[in-house]
């Protein structure tokens, strides 16, 4: 579904250039969840910006499905990102103005393809994800657990082949994280949905088939989730206090 | 849902995060408008001459106005764009091509841009209409001030409506130019920190600013000396240093700010430093709305100063009527003067009338070629009005003593810039109408207040008068009276009697006092046309009350219950245009740092909700707004009014190298203007922090 495949990238001031990204590569199968962690610094959110077409790399290649995102104009990437790719952000990126309804909408009405299946459609992702009550409220209206379940449910609206969350439950309570991660659940589950997300959460990391940890843009570990998601996550909190260890003793070095 | 429908409901909300945005273009245009109209109304253009001091002050600060329109329409739009980026950045986001997203931007901007100037364009005639009316309701209302509006006043309005739309354009375009759509959402938050050049550039900057200023304003002046030629335009460009250093005192004080006494490190740190990290646009706002504020007081300070000097002019005179005339002309006499008064129950004192000579007087004469002007030597150079002692002496009661062959220029008591306008170098009189000379030199100046001024009187020694006054016709004599009223004066009896003497001149008369007909003479002998044959506008005997008339007229009588009386009627274009004027730049000016504030709000929302999750009390969060709008608001009222007040003080002492007593008196008023200036805008400050408080929802 996502190949990525020896990425680098690099961020310049006027007299330092600072590489972030140096050789990453991995793949994302079809219906996998897959969660990407990593100190602040490491490279993952660049990363995620790389792969949604937001900011150009510089070496390297990224396959979303056949297509190679790396030849593409401006017009070819917009068009993947309306119709190949969701995305689900921190700070949800709802618009004020629009109902949620609406606004799990937009991706269709960019593609000018906002009918009545599609707004059965949104109705359902609506019914599944638990905000069906507030389908005619605005943002400002509901909490921001169902701001971002709306999120996750305009990500699905034009059924991609891969949404991207950029840390989802970062600016959520305990209670409406795990109602987000259940929805990405749920579309894994109902729809064979492939997600990849970043996250600092080590919690919300645990419900992932897969983590893939970054330190200092290379991949430091990818692990797979072996038994229930409370082991995964106390396998995954040992692998990174490892990490944290190993990155301070080079430091001190 | 369609594309268009998405639009369409955007754009409701849009409207709301416009209001700024719109209300900057209503107000930039509904200002350029009224000014345009006023500017090129009939009236105003008749009453301040092309070319005249006035005229040009007129058009300066009508540039100042637009430039700080101009800069504001360029703030309203940029943030705009700003709240409006995060919008079209989620669209890129999810998607959306600039191909789609072009046309909904660029047709929602042009709408917004092309509504909001066309109501501030249709706004600008009622409200000139407005003040113009209001003007002459409350304050004074005359026959010439009548508005005409000529409709091509609407050029540079539209100009500017044209400027609005492709700003907007070029705006929009940029947004949509973007590459980086991160950038785009996080927009609002961006910070804009200026470069700083170290602690010396306010002290630095006060020097070159108030350098600047003393060099620019002698500038011309020195440069005529040395070269015997105008400088042009250019010469202005010698402001430029006053707007670096104005700019420099800005930076520092945005940066820096001024501390006199030792600084407490953390007083000011929050506002400091949001001002700091919007620093480019702020220090410009600074600096335009100095700009706009100095032209204001500019502007108003005009009243004062020209109220003043009128009121002392009057109060000072030793005779309640004066007037002269030509000898052929058939005025009223004593007699039927004293029958007209009576008939308003006036009785005359103190009556004297005394006959003059006009005399051809040579002297190096002024000429222009091309750009450069020399001086030439000629025998008929300019007019004098000549008294003999005897005569001198019957008209002032002054005792003086003309040795022969030596002439006396008659001045006044303090303003001594009259001293200047005579003809002290003069050696050769001629009688223009037998063409006989006497061959004199100058002795010295004599006061006299109410003969000071005007066309120049001197006294020659009475053996001399009399020997060149030989054969002289009355149209080249005169007679100068004077008298005063017994008791009571009456407004009315003045005004009949000025209106009785104007119809009382033939058509040779309706000249204005600066046509010289010594230097018509020689001109036409020298087969040249005489300059005040070319351009004689203003002054018509069928328009007695206008106040062309009255302040050019060669015979203008003085008569001083009607000065005192006519004042305001008299000088009301002028007062009105200068008022307006004052009117429009201190709209400007605060509407400029109005949105200035909120802009720094907007932009520093996030730093008030951190504050607040920190724990901050609404007093303290009040308090930081209150340092951001004082700053904008207080910087650039200090420096604007201080440039003002220090650039009229310069120019009432350059005038005769002394401040008058009539100076000292503007200056108090323009003191109690400046007050009223400080007034408005703690007002405007008031509304401002009042209007933030509730913008970032701070309570208390």
């Amino acid at each position: 579904m996502l190949q990525v495949k020896n990425l680098y990238k690099s961020y310049e001031t006027t007299k330092t250039r600072y590489p972030v990204l140096k050789g990453i590569s991995f793949q994302v199968e079809p219906g996998e969840f897959v969660a990407v962690m990593g100190s602040s610094g490491s490279g993952k959110s660049t990363l995620l910006n790389c792969i949604s077409c937001y900011i150009p790399y510089e070496k390297g290649n990224i396959l979303l499905g056949e297509q190679d995102l790396g030849v593409l104009d401006k017009e070819g990437l917009a068009k993947v990102r309306n119709e190949k790719l969701g995305f689900v952000f921190q700070d949800f990126m709802l618009l004020d103005g629009l109902s949620v309804k609406e606004n799990i909408l937009i991706p269709r009405i960019i593609r000018e393809s906002a009918d009545q299946q599609a707004q059965d459609y949104a109705d359902h992702l609506m019914e599944l994800f638990g905000i069906i009550h507030v389908r005619d409220k605005y943002p400002a209206e509901i909490s921001g657990g169902e701001r971002q379940r709306t999120a996750v449910a305009r990500s699905l609206i034009n059924d991609p082949l891969l949404i991207l969350a950029d840390e989802p439950t970062g600016n959520l309570d305990s209670k409406s994280s795990r109602a987000v991660i259940e929805a990405f659940e749920k579309a894994k589950a109902e729809m064979n949905s492939t997600i990849l997300m970043v996250t600092h959460d080590s919690f919300s990391a645990s419900f992932c088939d897969r983590v893939i940890l970054l330190r200092d843009g290379v991949i430091y570990k990818q692990l797979d989730r072996i038994g229930s998601q409370s082991s995964f996550q106390g396998y995954l909190l040992d692998t990174i206090k490892e990490m944290s260890e190993a990155e301070s003793e080079r430091d001190i070095r | 849902m369609t594309m268009k429908e998405l639009e369409k409901k955007l754009r409701r909300q849009d409207y709301h995060q416009a209001k700024l945005y719109l209300f900057c273009n209503f107000i930039s245009l509904m200002l350029i408008t009224a000014y345009s109209i006023m500017m090129m109304a009939p009236t105003v253009l008749e009453v301040l001459p092309e070319g005249g001091d006035s005229r040009k002050q007129m058009v300066a600060i009508f540039v100042l106005a637009a430039v700080g329109c101009v800069a504001f329409t360029v703030y309203a739009t940029a943030l705009f764009f700003r709240k409006k980026s995060r919008q079209v950045g989620i669209l890129m986001a999810l998607g959306a091509s600039k191909r789609q997203l072009a046309p909904m931007l660029y047709r929602e901007v042009l709408v917004l841009g092309f509504a909001s100037s066309v109501c501030g364009m249709a706004a600008g005639f009622p409200f000139v209409v407005l003040i113009w009316n209001g003007f002459r309701l409350l304050i004074v209302d005359s026959k010439e001030m009548v508005l005409n509006i000529r409709m091509e006043c609407l050029g540079i309005p539209f100009v500017f409506l044209v400027l609005v739309m492709v700003l907007a354009c070029v705006t929009a375009k940029r947004y949509l130019k973007r590459t980086d759509i991160l950038d785009t959402i996080q927009e609002e938050h961006k910070n804009e920190p200026i470069k700083e050049l170290g602690k010396w550039c306010g002290p630095a900057g006060i020097v070159i600013l108030l350098a600047g200023a003393v060099i620019a304003y002698y500038a011309p002046e020195v440069y005529m000396k040395l070269t015997y030629s105008y400088g042009g335009a250019w010469l202005n460009l010698l402001y430029i240093p006053v707007f670096i250093g104005l700019y420099m005192m800005l930076l520092h004080t945005v940066v820096y700010g001024w501390h006199f006494k030792k600084r407490v490190s953390y007083k000011n740190l929050v506002s400091r430093s949001m001002m700091k990290f919007q620093g480019k646009q702020t220090v410009n706002n600074l600096l335009v709305s100095t700009v706009l504020l100095a032209g204001a007081c500019f502007a108003v300070f005009y009243v004062p100063s020209m109220a003043s000097g009128n009121f002392l002019n009057v109060r000072n005179r030793t005779y309640d009527y004066l007037y002269d005339y030509r000898a052929d002309q058939k005025v009223p006499g004593r007699e039927e003067t004293e029958n007209l008064a009576a008939e308003y129950g006036v009785s005359l004192k103190d009556w004297h009338e005394v006959p003059y000579i006009s005399l051809g007087m040579d002297g190096m004469a002024y000429k222009e070629d091309g750009n450069k002007f020399y001086y030439e030597y000629e025998e008929l150079e300019t007019e004098g009005n000549f008294f003999s002692e005897e005569d001198f002496r019957e008209l002032t009661g002054l005792s003086v003593t003309v040795e022969p062959g030596t002439y006396l220029a008659v001045s006044d008591n303090g303003d001594s810039i009259y001293s200047r306008q005579l003809t002290t170098d003069s050696t050769l009189f001629t009688n223009m109408v037998t063409e006989k000379t006497l061959e004199v030199r100058f002795a010295d100046y004599v006061c006299c207040d109410f003969l000071a001024g005007g066309t120049g009187y001197y006294i020659l020694n009475d053996a001399d008068y009399k020997k060149i006054a030989e054969g002289i016709t009355g149209e080249w004599s005169g007679r100068m009276t004077i008298f005063n009223a017994d008791g009571k004066d009456d407004y009315r009896f003045a005004e009949r009697l000025f209106h009785t003497l104007v119809s009382s001149f033939d058509k040779s008369c309706e000249i204005p006092y600066y046509y010289d007909r010594v230097q018509k003479i020689s001109d036409n002998k020298k087969g040249d046309t005489y300059w005040g044959d070319m351009d004689m506008a203003g002054v018509n005997f069928e328009e007695p009350d206008s106040s062309a008339f009255r302040t050019l007229w060669r015979y203008m009588p003085k008569f001083r219950i009607m000065d005192k009386n006519d004042f305001i009627c008299t000088y009301g274009v002028f007062l009105m245009v200068f008022i307006f004027i004052f009117l429009i730049c201190i709209t400007a000016a605060c509407v400029i740092c109005y949105t200035r504030c909120q802009t720094i709000a907007v932009n520093n929302r996030y730093v008030f909700d951190d504050l607040k999750k920190l724990g901050a009390p609404p007093a303290f969060l009040k308090q930081e707004i209150k340092r951001q709008c004082c700053t904008v608001i207080r910087t650039p009222a200090i420096i604007g009014i201080l440039m003002m007040t220090l650039l009229y003080m310069m120019i009432m002492y350059g005038n005769d190298g002394k401040i008058t007593v009539s100076e000292i008196l503007a200056l108090g008023i323009c003191g109690v203007v400046i007050l009223l200036i400080i007034l408005l805008l703690y007002a405007v400050y008031c509304l401002t922090v009042k209007a933030l408080a509730k913008e970032l929802e701070i309570e208390g």
